[in-house]
């Protein structure tokens, strides 16, 4: 395919962070894509989830109506109202296909859209600037969500731009994707960080709204067919769905024979639960938490089945 | 964000404070002498000690007439012949220039005509307070500030300043209060910071200077005029320096046998006498040991400082090298073992704590709040041939610097593009370890810079970090004259008040430059902006070239140029304004540069180019402090900013450097005769700097403090350290030679360095900061008082991200349970 083709194509994104540390090897800038497959309760990205412009409001930030109201004299659709506590009041319902120009006239980012439209040469452009950094750190480009394949071939073109631009390239996926994106998407990456949440799929259908058998042949094709691909495996530890020894025990034992496969928990923290607020809706998880000392028994039980392989935080 | 890092509690002093609180500190077993040293004076407030001042004093008043180099050294004789010589218990080296504890000690010759007041007022004075005995506070008043009234370098700089360069440094006619706009900083010091060429004393002694000095005495042509006047005095100055500090030795030699007679303990009595015999030995003969070695650099140093007050205390030099060939011999001969090195090295971190550089006038004060002190100790680097220059002793260095419990000493190192591996992973694991140190000073910066600038390679590579950020050459740099510290934020308010200030009121500082409300387009704010901030570059050069000429007349420090090859050479003092072959490197400070470059960004942005906002209701916005305007400091606030590789922001900046580093290379050399390069580097100074500033354009409220060196402006730079790192690189003329050094501060979580992982990628980070050839850069690792502050100061820390796998927001933006729930992670490192 011709690059000038790829440079021009456009996609959602809902953030480009640079400095990440923590998603994949050295320093690297993660490109979040919006849209996702799955609906996961403990999710900390919510405003990743749907593949559309949302419209976000921070009443933190917000510097009241009684001190500035230009939000309100640029809607045209009805959706921004006075409610009585001298705040804004938000009714979604009139925002879908606005262009939302309540987000630029806020000048305090109380109100901001998740969701940008974004070309690839514009992200490389942004992911390029950190390759001094790259460099040193045999870091780069990661991809995120969402389910950045979701927007499949938007991702497929930025994995090829950051290739020509020789920038390593990572991803971070929960495995819900079409398989030939998979198949295509592989040979274009240097790393993967591939979520296995649960391997029982009623479990995860109740808990994620999908069954994991996609999810957990993807990861087949990707440990099988592409074993020069290092592959994390990680699973989000969460309170109620995840957070026992035989639920870590099955997800290790499927991990088992891939012995390249590395693996890691992650702690459910709840922190995104505040984005939940500023798109007005109510956190699934409440106020759950994980228990003491949970993390640790189930890193051992892990560490008893995959030893060495297990990455600790 | 960017939290001043010269500031005085770092987590290791927090371990102190633990430790006082009865727990047990990890390395109290492994240290248990520096333990027992330190808890002696923790907490104390400092004393301030009169006797240098009154022996200084004293001998002054007998020499009146003399050349002043000569009465220098007689008075440095004076002083060692009459000042208390201390033998600390516990303590493994001899030489101090005050009482036990935590001291202080006077400079009358800087500011003997306020002395008097500042004194009494010291005990109560809300930053860095002292105390003093109130015997000795009138033996200050009567016997040592009256002589001194009339005859400072002070009082004669106010005197020589013409009125229109008056108006911009001062506030007051008697110039003891500053304007904070060109801001002067040599009456506060004898001398900016400073490296001496330590390991020449240990090779020759000061029995070798003299030597010289007596041959070069002899030498002399007896029908010279020149050599008559000029050259004997400052030999005769050398040979008495070298005389007075080997008697000042051997005062603490007597003393040491004397406690040593009388001691019990035979370890301590073995260990005073071997002291004693040290003492007697060096600084006159060459040291022959690791502990000579030591001993020897310890007398240079306190010595050093009761000669004169260099700004910012004298650095240690490049202990690592000096000192490496003493410590080589002795492990292979068996002599000493590393934890008994260790312990030499900690004991005169003791020595570097106790000693605080005392500020008594309030501009010195306000410059360096919390005790400052940067007494560098430079590690790393390359050899004077280009390799690479690290041995066991660095790492032993480094080692220190991790397991010692407080914030001293202030540790530099350097860093070039072959820098080993392990190197950097010390470096990197001793900056994780708590305080942010060593700071880091870049080879691939500093060596060509000096190089084009006249120095061999040779000297160049051969640099010593001297006080915050410098870099020396000790005996090739001549200059010593404190630059003007220019406050361009100022001139920002200039441009948009027609060369007034609120804080001024009608007094009219500046340029006229008119009504900005009649600017039509942004050429015409830049304009006036430019002229603003020429006017501000006049006045710091012709402020320049008084002061050179000035303090020639009232300073000398015989003790620094004897240890000078060119001083010897030539026989002319340090501070005289032009030596022969010498190297001028000296410096303006630009103040503000995040706060300029984004308050210019703003008016561009958002007058100019949106139209968002009007000229006039910018004014009015700013001239309300923003009150009942909150939606205008929003929206000023969301305009590009410095520090977040925006190249809207950064060209600005680039622009900024560009006017300032041209005016330099114009009028430096020319008529200065000296290199007046543009520097960023405020210490804490860009604190009382924003004290004079009202509301700018970036939505800084009004008084509050500038940003602080090349770092962004507080809550400015919202994309990450990289982004910064590439701001600072984006705005520096690369092409041009007229520059110096960057101060840059970087903000870590924890979480970023948590484990190997963090320290590798910690370790990348710094070679990619070499890469970029910047100057300077040191990092902050956030603490939980730092998510404790941005939880009371939301707006000031608006950019803190918390950066978890796969997830990241604005602490800010957390709710007061989640981010107490962060608080709470933070103290087990998890974040």
């Amino acid at each position: 395919m011709d690059a000038r083709d790829d440079q021009g194509k456009e996609g959602l994104v809902f953030n480009i962070q640079k400095y990440s540390v923590h998603d994949g090897p050295g320093i690297r800038t993660i490109v979040f894509l919006k849209g996702c497959a799955l609906s996961c309760r403990w999710c900390s990205n919510p405003e990743s989830q749907k593949y559309r412009p949302e419209l976000a409001y921070n009443a933190g930030r917000c510097l009241g109506l009684d001190k500035c109201v230009r939000c309100l004299e640029v809607c045209v659709r009805g959706g921004l109202t006075r409610s009585d506590d001298g705040m804004p009041s938000i009714d979604r319902t009139h925002c879908e296909d606005c262009h939302m120009p309540c987000a630029s006239a806020c000048p305090a980012q109380g109100i901001i859209v998740y969701g940008q439209k974004r070309t690839v040469d514009d992200v490389l452009n942004v992911v390029e600037q950190d390759a001094a950094f790259y460099t040193r750190s045999s870091g780069g480009l990661t991809l995120s969500g969402g389910e950045p394949l979701f927007q499949g071939d938007f991702a497929l073109a930025l994995l090829r731009e950051a290739r020509l631009r020789c920038i390593k390239t990572a991803i971070e996926t929960c495995g819900m994707a079409p398989e030939d994106i998979v198949r295509q998407a592989a040979p274009l990456l240097n790393y993967a960080l591939f979520d296995i949440k649960h391997a029982d799929s009623s479990v995860h259908e109740a808990h994620t709204g999908v069954p994991n058998a996609r999810i957990l042949a993807n990861f087949r094709i990707l440990a099988e067919e592409f074993p020069d691909l290092p592959i994390l495996a990680r699973t989000p530890v969460v309170p109620g769905f995840n957070d026992t020894e035989e639920a870590i025990a099955a997800i290790a034992a499927f991990l088992a024979p891939y012995a390249h496969v590395r693996y890691e928990l992650l702690a459910y923290h709840r922190l995104g639960t505040q984005k939940y607020h500023f798109l007005n809706r109510t956190p699934p998880m409440g106020e759950a938490t994980l228990a003491n000392g949970r993390i640790s028994r189930l890193q051992s039980v892990a560490l008893g089945i995959l030893r060495e392989r297990v990455q600790m935080p | 964000m960017s939290i001043t890092t010269c500031e005085c509690i770092s987590p290791q002093e927090q371990r102190l404070y633990d430790t006082i609180e009865g727990k047990e500190d990890k390395f109290r077993k492994t240290h248990a002498r520096v333990f027992k040293l330190l808890e002696r004076f923790e907490g104390q407030k400092p004393r301030i000690d009169i006797e240098r001042a009154l022996y200084f004093t004293q001998s002054m008043q007998e020499t009146e007439g003399q050349p002043l180099v000569l009465r220098w050294a007689k008075a440095l004789m004076h002083i060692a012949e009459n000042i208390t010589v201390h033998v600390q218990e516990d303590q493994l080296l001899l030489g101090r220039a005050g009482c036990d504890g935590r001291y202080g000690i006077l400079y009358p010759e800087l500011d003997g005509d306020f002395l008097d007041i500042a004194v009494r007022d010291l005990p109560t004075r809300a930053t860095s307070p002292a105390t003093i005995t109130p015997e000795d506070a009138k033996r200050v008043a009567e016997e040592i500030a009256p002589y001194w009234k009339g005859k400072t370098y002070h009082e004669a700089l106010n005197a020589a300043l013409p009125p229109e360069i008056h108006k911009l440094t001062y506030d007051d006619p008697e110039g003891l209060v500053s304007r904070f706009i060109v801001n002067e900083t040599s009456s506060f010091r004898s001398s900016i910071q400073w490296v001496h060429d330590y390991g020449k004393i240990l090779k020759r002694g000061f029995n070798g200077i003299k030597k010289e000095a007596l041959e070069k005495l002899a030498a002399l042509d007896p029908l010279s005029a020149a050599d008559y006047c000029e050259k004997k005095p400052f030999l005769d100055a050398v040979v008495i320096v070298c005389e007075a500090i080997v008697l000042w030795a051997k005062r603490h030699a007597a003393l040491a046998r004397k406690k040593a007679a009388g001691e019990k303990n035979p370890a301590r009595k073995a260990e005073l006498l071997r002291m004693a015999e040290n003492a007697e030995r060096v600084p006159g003969e060459p040291a022959r040991n690791f502990y000579e070695a030591c001993q020897s650099q310890w007398f240079i140093q306190m010595f050093s400082r009761l000669e004169q007050k260099t700004g910012t205390t004298i650095s240690n030099g490049r202990m690592d090298q000096y000192f490496y060939p003493y410590y080589r011999k002795d492990r292979e001969e068996g002599l000493i073992n590393d934890a008994e090195v260790v312990e030499l090295l900690e004991c005169m971190w003791v020595g570097m704590a106790e000693f605080i550089d005392m500020y008594i006038s309030p501009t010195g004060g306000a410059f360096n709040e919390g005790y400052a002190h940067w007494e560098a100790v430079t590690v790393g680097g390359q050899t004077p041939d280009g390799r690479d220059a690290t041995n066991e002793l660095t790492y032993l260095i480094l080692k220190s610097k991790r397991e010692f419990p407080l914030h001293y000493p202030d540790l530099a190192a350097r860093i070039h593009s072959r820098a080993p591996e392990r190197y950097l992973w010390d470096v990197a694991e001793t900056i994780k370890y708590g305080s942010g140190f060593p700071k880091l000073i870049n080879d691939e910066e500093i060596v060509p810079l000096y190089v084009s600038k006249g120095a061999t390679f040779e000297e160049a590579l051969d640099y010593a970090v001297s006080g915050c950020t410098e870099a020396r050459m000790p005996n090739r740099d001549t200059y010593t004259s404190g630059g003007a510290y220019v406050n361009f934020a100022a001139a920002v308010e200039m441009a948009l008040r027609n060369g007034r200030m609120k804080k001024y009121g009608d007094a009219q500082l500046g340029e006229k430059t008119g009504d900005p409300r009649k600017f039509k387009t942004w050429e015409d704010f830049w304009k006036a902006y430019v002229r603003q901030h020429t006017l501000f570059m006049k006045t710091a050069f012709i402020q320049q070239h008084i002061i050179i000429h000035l303090r020639a007349r009232h300073f000398a420090q015989p003790m620094g140029s004897a240890m000078h090859d060119l001083c010897m050479k030539h026989c002319i003092d340090l501070h005289q304004p032009r030596i022969p072959e010498g190297i001028d490197l000296g410096y303006f400070e630009y103040m503000g540069l995040g706060t300029v470059v984004d308050s210019l960004a703003a008016v561009k942005k958002l007058v100019f180019e949106e139209k968002k906002l009007t000229m006039d209701q910018l004014l009015k916005a700013l001239d309300a402090n923003f009150e009942g305007y909150d939606d205008v400091k929003a929206l000023l606030r969301s305009a590009p900013c410095y520090g977040n590789n925006d190249p809207y922001a950064d060209e600005i900046g680039r622009e900024i450097d560009r006017i300032s580093v041209e005016y330099g290379g114009k009028y430096s050399m020319k008529d200065l005769g000296i290199h007046n390069d543009v520097r960023y580097v405020p210490f804490t100074s860009h604190v009382p700097f924003g004290k004079v500033v009202s509301a700018t354009p970036n939505g800084r409220t009004e008084w509050f403090s500038l940003s602080d060196g090349t770092s962004a402006s507080h809550g400015a730079d919202v994309n990450g350290p990289t982004a910064v790192m590439l701001s600072n690189y984006n705005t520096k003329n690369m092409g041009m030679r007229d520059r110096a050094a960057r101060m840059l501060n970087i903000k870590f979580t924890p979480k970023c360095l948590e484990g190997d992982q963090g320290t590798e990628k910690l370790v990348s980070f710094i070679r990619a900061f070499c890469d970029l050839k910047l100057w300077h850069v040191q990092f902050n690792v956030i603490s939980r008082n730092t998510l404790l502050a941005a939880q009371k100061d939301p707006q000031k820390y608006r950019n803190l991200i918390v950066r978890i796998a796969g997830y990241s927001a604005y602490f800010v933006d957390l709710s007061p349970d989640l981010q107490n729930d962060l608080i709470a992670r933070t103290e087990h490192g998890a974040m």
